[in-house]
């Protein structure tokens, strides 16, 4: 268990040891390596054993081709790694490169702690220009993404087969892809469920509201959007909670941190297309394909490519160098696209894209990202302060009102409440 | 071991108390210097970053930029937000339900265990082992299996007719749940009761039989008011550890305190603000208010104790 003053005593001695290590990293004459005497730079990102796996080769990669660079791989979960993160920010001690989120951008952006990547050396000339917007903030570029992804709705053919359901086509509106989950729900038997509820994954509401021309967030940092339309959302899924159509959120939570749709529980899922590979991993389904998600509007699906995994470096760094020699490798170099296939998303870059190999179930995805090219807009800005916050608590809510313990409408209040007291606090 | 270090030396001199207290400021030295890998340590881990979190309790702060002075306003805030009051709730339920009813198997198996028999030892080990490993990380994934759906307590409990399904993933199971896991780690306090227990004399319990006293009338009557200050002590040692609850928490949860916050403990909540929220002022303040009640809570067991914890006034 942690005290209150075993607590207190750890941020103490991480801010202790982190002065310490910066005060040696003074001393240390070189900032550019040699082969005999090699710089280390720390690289850290968050996924599962698949991705640490990948990592590590692409890192065995990297030092053979640059043999003056060692790079000290580290690796959580999601979750804890924002925590990780946010103690290290506080201690003067993030790593010199890491994986990045956009929900958390402008968090660490804004306040300094990232590098202006522009001042360096990184080829960035692979990737579209509508991508790097997103990784930049008034006018600074803190983040390159190595990678695209889409949302989507995921399902098993092979379950649908099964219960005799017909594969969706992808063409459909919320009234049909409803349709469709209490189908698969009516005929699951009690063993198969449809999806987890999808009006309680934050993306698929605002891809939502782009489909209805509504901005998240305005460009001052405000919402964009009202109760009432955040009612609407949550209202649409009732018909379907507590009903197969949609798993349990008991199970849900007993299945964490896994994900119903990878433990074979439910038959479709709606997420981010890079997803294919630990989906195929945790649930060993021989192939899973992707469908655009529904919209009322067929020539507006609010769909945007998200630029994904951006690649950042730490303003305190003190190998600026090695650092942006291992971004521009993980952005650019196709033996990395290779490694990683698309279980970082399709590659960002046209140079790593292009000296890639996709079959199978990466093809599915670059397929489907082709698919729904013309229907693109362009991705939103960086969302604004404190927005990973934001997104656990709608994740958070929605799972309340899955248990019965809020009606939309007191769910709808919690949110706003805890969004504009957020809002509050950042500007 | 509680010879004093002025005995082992012989002062010669023949102005006894001027060496005497000159010797003292050595010895006083001496002990300090010693004491001084723990001060610093102390000073510089435990009482700084405890005031540097008085300060920040009165700022908006959120790690990255300096923090801004707003007087009170956490303090204020906190008991606006929903979040924090059903932290309060949460925690409030586990270590009023939770502490005595360890205690109690504490107490229970300390008296079973006070007799002679053979391979006792054994049986100390084995009920003491759980309160070793109980606060570690594992036991809170062993026991989130445990309590999972189709794990080990749900198909016990099916056996027997009672389908309750997992009790991880269902709100109002996860406090037993929560309460089980403390209740099991009973060690602790088990092995404290069984000293105090050796400490009662025999003879009292051979007058009580021989006027033909029960064994509840023992227990009552003996046991209790001898072991009373023993009682005291666990008792505040355990309500205090358990308003500090966390890890289990934290892992059984997965970080989030769900479902739908019925294990949102309050060292949780605490920590989810300070490291997931970046809002450190609101965090410490959290912390602070936590420290005061606690030290009222304590105060009001001494006050009370007055008239029901016993020290006997020779102890034998």
């Amino acid at each position: 268990m942690i005290s209150r003053r075993n607590f207190l005593t750890t941020v103490a001695l991480g801010t202790a040891s982190a002065a310490a290590l910066a005060a040696c990293g003074q001393s240390a004459p070189a900032q550019t390596g040699s082969a005999e005497n090699p710089v280390t730079i720390n690289y850290t990102w968050w996924g599962n054993d698949d991705r640490a796996e990948r990592t590590r080769k692409a890192i065995a990669l990297f030092e053979s081709k640059n043999p003056d660079i060692k790079v000290n791989g580290n690796f959580t979960d999601f979750a804890g790694y924002w925590q990780k993160r946010a103690t290290e920010a506080a201690g003067g001690g993030l790593p010199d490169v890491m994986q990045w989120d956009l929900s958390y951008l402008r968090d660490y952006g804004q306040r300094n702690q990232l590098m202006d990547l522009g001042a360096l050396k990184i080829d960035t000339s692979g990737l579209e220009k509508s991508l790097l917007p997103s990784g930049q903030i008034r006018g600074k570029t803190y983040g390159i993404p190595t990678s695209t992804n889409a949302f989507a709705v995921y399902y098993d053919p092979a379950k649908l087969k099964s219960l005799g359901v017909a594969e969706p086509d992808g063409n459909w509106t919320y009234d049909e892809y409803k349709t469709w989950l209490k189908e698969v729900g009516a005929k699951g038997n009690g063993t198969l469920f449809g999806s987890t509820d999808f009006t309680g994954i934050w993306w698929q509401f605002n891809i939502w509201l782009r489909q209805k021309n509504i901005e998240a967030f305005t460009e001052d940092g405000k919402l964009g959007f009202n109760k009432d339309d955040l009612k609407t959302w949550w209202n649409m899924a009732s018909d379907l909670r507590g009903t197969p159509a949609i798993v349990s959120e008991e199970r849900v939570t007993q299945l964490a941190p896994k994900s119903p749709f990878g433990s074979n529980v439910t038959v479709a899922e709606n997420t981010w297309d890079n997803f294919m590979a630990g989906y195929l991993a945790d649930s060993g389904a021989k192939e899973l394909k992707v469908v655009p998600v529904p919209s009322d509007d067929p020539d507006n699906l609010g769909l945007f490519l998200k630029p994904s995994m951006l690649m950042v470096a730490s303003a305190k760094t003190k190998f600026k160098d090695a650092s942006a020699r291992f971004i521009d490798f993980m952005i650019n170099d196709p033996e990395v696209g290779q490694i990683f296939k698309t279980s970082r998303g399709v590659p960002a870059s046209k140079k790593q894209r292009d000296g890639t190999t996709f079959e199978g179930t990466d093809k599915v995805v670059v397929d489907y990202e082709k698919s729904i090219e013309k229907y693109l807009k362009d991705a939103p800005e960086p969302p604004i302060v404190g927005f990973g916050t934001l997104e656990a608590s709608f994740k958070r809510i929605g799972s309340d009102l899955n248990y019965g313990k809020l009606t939309v409408d007191s769910a709808a209040d919690a949110w706003f409440k805890e969004a504009e007291d957020l809002i509050k606090q950042n500007a | 071991m509680t010879q004093s270090p002025t005995l082992t030396r012989r002062p010669t001199s023949s102005a006894p108390v001027l060496r005497k207290s000159k010797q003292r400021g050595a010895d006083a030295r001496a002990g300090y210097t010693f004491l001084l890998p723990w001060l610093l340590g102390f000073i510089a881990l435990t009482v700084g970053p405890m005031i540097s979190s008085l300060y920040l309790s009165f700022t908006n702060y959120n790690l990255f930029e300096a923090p801004k002075w707003i007087g009170l306003d956490n303090y204020t805030t906190l008991f606006q937000d929903e979040r924090f009051l059903q932290s309060v709730g949460v925690t409030l339920s586990y270590v009023v339900f939770g502490t005595p009813l360890k205690l109690a198997a504490a107490l229970a198996v300390a008296m079973l265990l006070n007799s002679k028999r053979k391979g006792q030892g054994f049986y100390r080990s084995a009920f003491y082992a759980p309160s070793l490993i109980g606060a570690s990380v594992s036991i809170a994934i062993v026991w989130k299996a445990m309590f999972g759906d189709s794990g080990p307590v749900d198909q016990g409990l099916s056996f027997f007719g009672i389908n309750l399904g997992g009790w991880v993933g269902n709100p109002s199971m996860t406090m037993p749940m929560m309460i089980l896991l403390t209740v099991w780690q009973f060690g602790a306090p088990m092995v404290i009761f069984l000293a105090g227990l050796k400490q009662i004399p025999a003879d009292l319990y051979e007058a009580a039989s021989m006027d033909g006293a029960g064994p509840v009338r023992k227990f009552f009557n003996i046991t209790w008011p001898m072991l009373s200050p023993v009682i005291f002590f666990n008792l505040l040692m355990e309500t205090i550890h358990a308003f500090q609850i966390f890890a289990s928490a934290y892992i059984i949860s997965n970080g989030e305190g769900g479902p739908a916050g019925s294990t949102l403990f309050y060292t949780l909540y605490l920590y989810l603000r300070g490291f997931s929220d970046f809002r450190m002022g609101y965090a410490s303040a959290m912390a602070w208010l936590l420290v005061i009640v606690v030290g009222i809570i304590t105060l009001i067991f001494f006050r009370t104790s007055k008239s029901w914890v016993h020290y006997s006034g020779d102890s034998k």
